[in-house]
């Protein structure tokens, strides 16, 4: 069975945002450095609640920080 | 790399310096079986001393760290620890049966006298290196690969 996958656009939406620095975004969401680093290298699926901050921090839906692909 | 990730690597440094000691003196002195020189026990005792209060030494500088700078370790790092511990549980538990069936093997062919009365304890201290040794390398694999959220 294929596993699911959940991208997300950290990246992207921390350039939108002034150029936001890793260290800022983890700063504000209430994580380290190297959680920003894996989650934007795809190499971490946060849990809901960490979803929630990132999307808060960036004042965007959760959707437009992440996509779900089956 | 994490403060959680930098105790990983002490512990890996800990444990794996501690199997190595035991491999020497294994290779040295034969199996524990026949050890009757004092010196070579006490050898062994005091390795395992070492590397655990090395491991006390450590978690509490951890904790002088967590109460200086709050929070040292987020989710990802509690996820990995928390897979890593349950790797490290069945490899320790994996290792503790096949010393047991030794222990047991050795009692059916040699009789009781083979056996040294220590056998057991060093079957303890095996098995918690192990479980420590394995839940070093598993979290350190585990910081290089995939790793979600409630997943174990």
């Amino acid at each position: 069975m294929e596993r699911a996958s959940i991208n997300n656009r950290i990246r992207r939406l921390r350039f939108d945002n002034g150029e936001m620095t890793q260290e800022e975004l983890a700063k504000r969401v209430g994580c380290t450095r190297q959680t920003i680093i894996a989650l934007e290298q795809g190499k971490y699926v946060p849990s809901i609640e960490l979803a929630f901050k990132i999307a808060r921090a960036f004042g965007v839906t959760l959707e437009d920080v992440f996509q779900y692909e089956a | 790399m994490t403060i959680s990730q930098k105790t990983a690597w002490v512990q890996l440094g800990i444990f794996g310096a501690l199997v190595i000691g035991w491999a020497a003196l294994f290779i040295v002195n034969g199996t524990v079986f026949y050890w009757q020189d004092e010196s070579v026990k006490m050898t062994f005792y005091w390795l395992s001393a070492a590397a655990f209060a090395a491991l006390v030494i450590m978690n509490i500088a951890t904790s002088i760290l967590k109460s200086r700078y709050g929070a040292i370790a987020d989710e990802r790092d509690k996820a990995i620890f928390r897979r890593a511990s349950l790797w490290a549980t069945g490899t320790s538990y994996t290792v503790v049966v096949a010393l047991l069936l030794v222990l047991a093997i050795t009692y059916m062919n040699k009789g009781a006298e083979a056996i040294s009365v220590y056998f057991p304890l060093f079957i303890v201290l095996i098995g918690g290196a192990t479980l420590l040794l394995t839940q070093a390398v598993a979290a350190l694999i585990m910081y290089g690969r995939k790793v979600e959220h409630g997943e174990s």
